[in-house]
């Protein structure tokens, strides 16, 4: 419960809305009290009025009575009409304070995960799998957010409705009360019992569910391979034993959900007969009246939801209370890629040096990078070759600051990157990563996203020198056509060449492709690299690439294995050195040659 | 897609899901029974309250009153037993037919053709799958069961009403229509608000799941303060999206209480006259104060109810679609079986394209393949070469009969592929893709693809004689080890193995081949050499080739250019020849020989 001591600050911001909702929730808890008391009232008084009234029968005042007891009746129905108004305003209030001010403090909430979010440098991203961050920032802060509104409010209307029944039906009779309240706890507890095995069975059911969703989108997106082996009568088999597993979670869940309504129904019910059965005897007795009878009918339907209520608040604090230690992972994790206060902010020029550079990764322990120390100067071009693995893209993502080097100094115009400030740093760096992100908004977005406030002629540049220029302007909606799911699929080309036309806009010192041009073919790399040729000279460039043709033309070429640096020099040098590099040579693509060739 | 459009109830539709029920009817019947039951002892309880007041409170009877409190106990308890089996009853009746349902869907949509896959995005079947047979369950289970105890609940309550007192029934239910009015004005506003509430939170979700996946691609291009704003934006439609709903909320539940006590305010007004003309007891007041009360929770169902049917209705139309059309290859009534395949395949004169519309006839329509022909003997290897777009995947899809072609056949041991068994033609072939497709379970769940006739020796001879006994025994469960997401823990030259111990441990006569175009890892490259050789000794094999060795050791080579065949012949008369085969060689293969 500890957690949610942190959302105290909240409440305090909303200080304004939870303190008059609160006292809204008083009100109409109250209003809503008197209602029975005005029942009683009218039905006590039915019987003394045909007592008088018979009395008088014949006499000139039964006219005068019958009068007097019809306004009389009309204004009990009219009070209980404005009682009613009253609670039901209040608590109209009460909903449009606190359930609010529950939504403020989420906006909030979220708002301060995602700026955390934002701080927080890669190493936290790798070791935390990204589908686990995507749950906190969305059902967690949910829970949250039902902890803090609703929660709330029903607590205190619980209270403030259970205290007032209590203590008003106490100075009827204190003897039919403690018989009335005999099932209540009961209730409590079997509603809180309820909640807490709906919630385990529920979420065993989701999880069932999402595993035979991911059964279906195997299969069907392996459907060669079924087909071809005929699998297809083995999987379907597989599939209908998931959905069984599906049907039975379904059903445990719907065991405990119809067990609950006769539980429900009974100690609801019971209260009842125990209000008839007892106060009926005490009726009988003359302690009580009728109308109290039918007072405490009306206090017993009043309690019962409330009661129930405080069975589910408790699981809800509860979920809220995990929930928060989930969230309060992200809130406390530090961002370990900062600038320092002293940080050197000037326009970086792209000169790169990396001295004795180690790097290990925290999750597997493998040392990525084993004393890596070489010069480029600004304007000029590195080429980095290597096996998958030998810690080529490591190397790249030193050099904006991705990640921070274990030991050693990448430096950057002379001075080491830590003492540079990041966001000066990464202004003067194209970064082109290996897997392509693009978001789903339009092409002209994701392209200006390099370079905030960019202008059309900028962007069509960008997209001319990435040579993607004349695929948008084959679509139809030219730089407006929308990417991602809800807009055309782009090839792997397609989106490799929009990549770097988000990191060319930027007009970069130094620009680094990381393998970015393995998914377009060999024409249009060509295409590409002479573009940037032309900036050769302003920019510093850094090529990872498998293939010979993309680096062959850099100024210096090193090969990594196993994170150390094997062969360095130029194309020719190293074809003569005739180790990996030049064996790599010899493997070039039948393929491509095949498309030159057609 | 719009998900909403329908606001009616189309009953033909109708029809066709409760036609699922029909298997369980005997069911449905007890429930709808004991549904039935409930609903009048639910209403019976105020009318006997009614009774023990007025005959034996008023009289001060304590045996009546305690023997009436006995039955009404026992009412309670019969009506709870009653309510668990049609709750229960109704979930499991519901969860069969869902059940039903979607493997029938599922076994469909896995029947199709390849051209039917082509053409739909996965994510929709899935949609179908699951969430679209989802929506249904409603429906199927407490949904028509439910209409019929909440419409039989209204009868009986009314029924006690007007049998306890008619005029004070009609009092009481004057509000009804008030009641009707506020609950679909809600209902309507609502389902508009959620609707927005639905856009916002699944707006707010996808910027939030992109922007953490890509968060590298944020930091690096210093966006932050950008991001944030629009995060700000979102979040905060988001919110006000949900605060527009609190208010309807906000004003329902005072309202229906509202509408609740001006009917209690009448009833005491009207009644408590009555009771002076001594027409009304004080227990028919209590018992309508009570009535009052219950009449309006079926309303409310009712009306839930109706909104579940309206989006079922939704789903049970895109069901239905898909239900409707067949796109799978079309299986001949007889199938002739292929017995003791020898792994002779030709093709003779086979024109093909995706386009199902195309103009047979027209020779210039744009065919992906042209008039191609060729024969490959048993054992006897072919090997395809050609530019992207030639033709070559298709050749071998259409051997497998992915596809059907338009003009020509193809013949497996004189057999037309077309007259005999899907089933049959593509056990005898074996597939070896270039992209591996691994399923996520363990090595040995992607070996034998679940095929319980594999045994665990054969697997591990064919994980031998391939060469990947090395690589599976180091990992650390060895053949349990979990493949996860599509093998990414798994290097490619792994994974080409893994499909190959695959494709060994089945034993197919032929071997259909798509080569991977690169691999980088030079050992890798040598043991998947070796492999390939083991994989083809004694058998038929089409190859899309990227490998020297496998041109130059081809029995054939058959060079495709735009969809037909331009040279064929072996390695040694291809060069001779001068054409486009000797070009390639010269440009791509000397560079290989050099190194190997």
């Amino acid at each position: 419960m500890r957690s949610l001591s942190s959302l105290n600050f909240y409440y305090w911001r909303y200080k304004h809305l939870f303190i008059p909702g609160l006292f809204c929730a008083v009100a109409s808890s109250v209003f809503a009290i008197i209602v029975p008391i005005v029942v009683r009232q009218a039905v006590d008084s039915i019987p003394r009025f045909v007592a008088t009234s018979r009395a008088f029968q014949g006499t000139p005042l039964e006219n005068y009575l019958y009068t007097d007891f019809f306004i009389s009746l009309a204004t009990y129905g009219g009070i209980i009409i404005m009682l009613s108004i009253g609670s039901g305003i209040f608590s109209f209030l009460t909903r449009q304070t606190v359930v609010v001010a529950s939504r403020h403090i989420e906006y909030d909430l979220r708002n301060r995960l995602f700026s955390q979010l934002q701080s927080l440098s890669q190493d936290f991203y790798l070791q935390h799998a990204t589908g686990d961050i995507i749950t906190r920032s969305t059902s967690d802060i949910e829970q949250v957010r039902r902890y803090i509104g609703p929660a709330i409010m029903y607590t205190t209307r619980a209270v403030v409705t259970i205290v007032v029944a209590v203590s008003v039906m106490f100075v009827i009779s204190p003897t039919l009360t403690w018989y009335t309240l005999i099932p209540m706890p009961f209730l409590a507890v079997s509603v809180f019992l309820v909640a807490g095995m709906v919630h385990s069975r529920s979420d065993a059911l989701q999880f069932q569910y999402s595993q035979l969703t991911s059964r279906v989108q195997e299969a069907l997106s392996g459907i060669r391979v079924l087909k071809a082996y005929v699998r297809e009568e083995a999987e379907a088999e597989a599939f209908d034993q998931e959905s069984a597993i599906y049907r039975k979670k379904s059903l445990d869940l719907a065991l405990v959900e119809a067990a609950w309504r006769p539980v429900f129904l009974t100690l609801v019910g019971m209260s009842t007969l125990i209000v008839v059965w007892i106060g009926g005897s005490l009726a009988i007795s003359g302690e009580i009246t009728i109308g109290n009878v039918a007072e405490y009918i009306i206090y017993v339907a009043m309690m019962t939801w409330p009661v129930a209520s405080m069975g589910f608040v408790i699981t809800m604090v509860q979920r809220a209370s995990a929930s928060m230690i989930r969230l309060n992972d992200i809130f406390d994790a530090k961002p370990s890629i900062l600038s320092l206060p002293e940080a050197s902010s000037f326009d970086i020029e792209g000169e790169i040096s990396f001295k004795d550079v180690s790097f290990t990764h925290v999750s597997s322990n493998v040392k990525t990078l084993d004393s890596v120390s070489f010069k480029v100067e600004a304007g000029s071009t590195l080429a980095i070759v290597g096996r998958t693995g030998s810690g080529k893209s490591t190397l790249v993502e030193l050099i904006p600051r991705l990640l921070d080097a274990d030991s050693g100094s990448v430096q950057i115009d002379g001075i080491d990157v830590k003492n540079l400030s990041v966001e000066k740093l990464r202004a003067g760096i194209g970064y082109v990563p290996q897997d392509v992100f693009l978001f789903s908004d339009t092409l002209s977005e994701n392209i200006s996203f390099g370079y905030l406030g960019a202008e059309q002629d900028q962007i069509e540049q960008a997209a001319e020198e990435a040579d993607i220029l004349a695929n948008i302007d084959s679509f139809q909606d030219g730089f407006q056509t929308l990417v991602g799911e809800r807009g055309i699929t782009l090839s792997g080309g397609q989106k490799q060449r929009t990549s770097i036309a988000r990191a060319l806009i930027r007009k970069p010192s130094i620009l680094i492709l990381d393998d970015a041009l393995s998914a377009v073919d060999v024409k249009t790399e060509r295409t590409i690299l002479s573009h940037l040729k032309k900036h050769f000279g302003k920019r510093t460039v850094v090529i990872v690439s498998h293939r010979i043709s993309a680096v062959q033309d850099a100024d210096h070429i090193i090969v990594l294995e196993d994170g150390r640096i094997t062969e360095r020099g130029d194309h020719a040098a190293l074809i003569f050195e005739n180790g990996f590099y030049a064996s790599l040579f010899a493997k070039q693509q039948l393929e491509q040659e095949l498309e030159d060739l057609a | 897609m719009s998900e909403e459009k329908k606001s009616g109830i189309d009953g033909q539709l109708l029809r066709r899901i409760v036609r699922f029920l029909v298997p369980y009817k005997k069911w449905v019947i007890l429930a709808s029974t004991s549904v039935i039951f409930a609903a009048f002892l639910g209403p019976l309880i105020p009318k006997l309250i009614q009774v023990t007041i007025d005959r034996d409170v008023v009289s001060g009877d304590l045996v009546g009153l305690r023997n009436m409190i006995g039955l009404l106990f026992l009412i309670l308890l019969a009506e709870g037993g009653l309510s668990f089996i049609n709750t229960y009853l109704t979930q499991w009746i519901g969860q069969q037919a869902i059940y039903d349902l979607r493997i029938r869907l599922y076994r469909h949509i896995q029947s199709q053709s390849l051209r039917f896959f082509d053409g739909t995005p996965i994510g929709r079947l899935i949609t179908r799958v699951t969430s679209d047979v989802e929506s249904l369950s409603d429906v199927l289970s407490a949904g028509l069961v439910t209409i019929l105890g909440d419409l039989f609940k209204i009868l009986f309550i009314s029924w006690f009403m007007f049998t306890l007192d008619w005029r004070l029934a009609l009092v009481a239910l004057s509000v009804i229509p008030f009641m009707m009015w506020a609950t679909l004005w809600f209902k309507k506003r609502v389902r508009l608000a959620y609707r927005d509430t639905r856009k916002q939170v699944a707006r707010l979700n996808s910027f939030l799941q992109e922007h953490i996946s890509g968060m590298k691609i944020v930091q690096i291009y210093g966006r932050e303060p950008e991001e944030k704003k629009r995060f700000e934006a979102i979040n905060d439609d988001h919110q006000q999206a949900h605060i527009k709903t609190v208010f309807y909320f906000a004003l329902f539940f005072p309202l229906a209480d509202l509408v609740a006590s001006i009917a209690l305010g009448l009833v005491i007004w009207v009644g408590g006259l009555n009771a002076i003309g001594g027409t009304l007891t004080l227990g028919v007041l209590i018992a309508f104060i009570q009535y009052v009360r219950q009449f309006f929770e079926p309303i409310r169902n009712l009306s839930d109810q109706f909104n579940t049917l309206q989006s079922a209705m939704a789903g049970a139309e895109r069901i239905f679609g898909l239900l409707d059309s067949d796109e799978s290859i079309p299986q001949v009534a007889a199938p002739t079986s292929l017995i003791d395949v020898k792994g002779r395949i030709e093709f003779k004169n086979v024109w093909f394209s995706y386009d199902n519309a195309i103009d047979l006839e027209d020779d210039n329509a744009s065919w992906i393949l042209r008039d191609v022909s060729f024969e490959v003997e048993p054992g006897q290897s072919l090997a395809i070469v050609g530019a992207t777009g030639a033709g070559k995947t298709t050749v071998i899809s259409l051997l497998l009969r992915f596809y059907d072609v338009q003009r020509g056949q193809i013949i497996v041991d004189g057999i037309p592929i077309n007259q005999t068994s899907l089933a049959d033609l593509r056990s005898h072939i074996g597939l070896v893709l270039q992209d591996v497709f691994l399923f996520s379970g363990s090595i040995k769940d992607n070996i034998t693809l679940r095929n319980p006739l594999i045994s665990d020796l054969a697997m591990k001879e064919a994980t031998k004689a391939i060469g990947a006994a090395s690589f599976i025994e180091k990992l650390s469960e060895g053949y349990d080890y979990q493949v996860k997401e599509r093998g990414i823990s798994l290097s490619h030259g792994q994974r080409q193995l893994l499909s190959f111990v695959r494709t060994l441990v089945y034993n197919p006569k032929i071997l259909v081949l798509d080569e991977a175009t690169s691999s980088v890892d030079t050992e890798t490259e040598e043991v998947i050499q070796r492999a390939m050789e083991t994989l083809m000794a004694g058998r038929t094999t089409v190859a899309i080739a990227h490998r020297l060795s496998t041109v130059q050791h081809a029995s054939q080579i058959l060079v495709m250019h735009k969809g037909m065949v331009r040279e064929r012949g072996n390695h040694q008369q291809l060069i001779a020849k001068d054409g486009l085969y000797r070009k390639l060689y010269e440009l791509q293969y000397r560079d290989q020989e050099s190194v190997a």
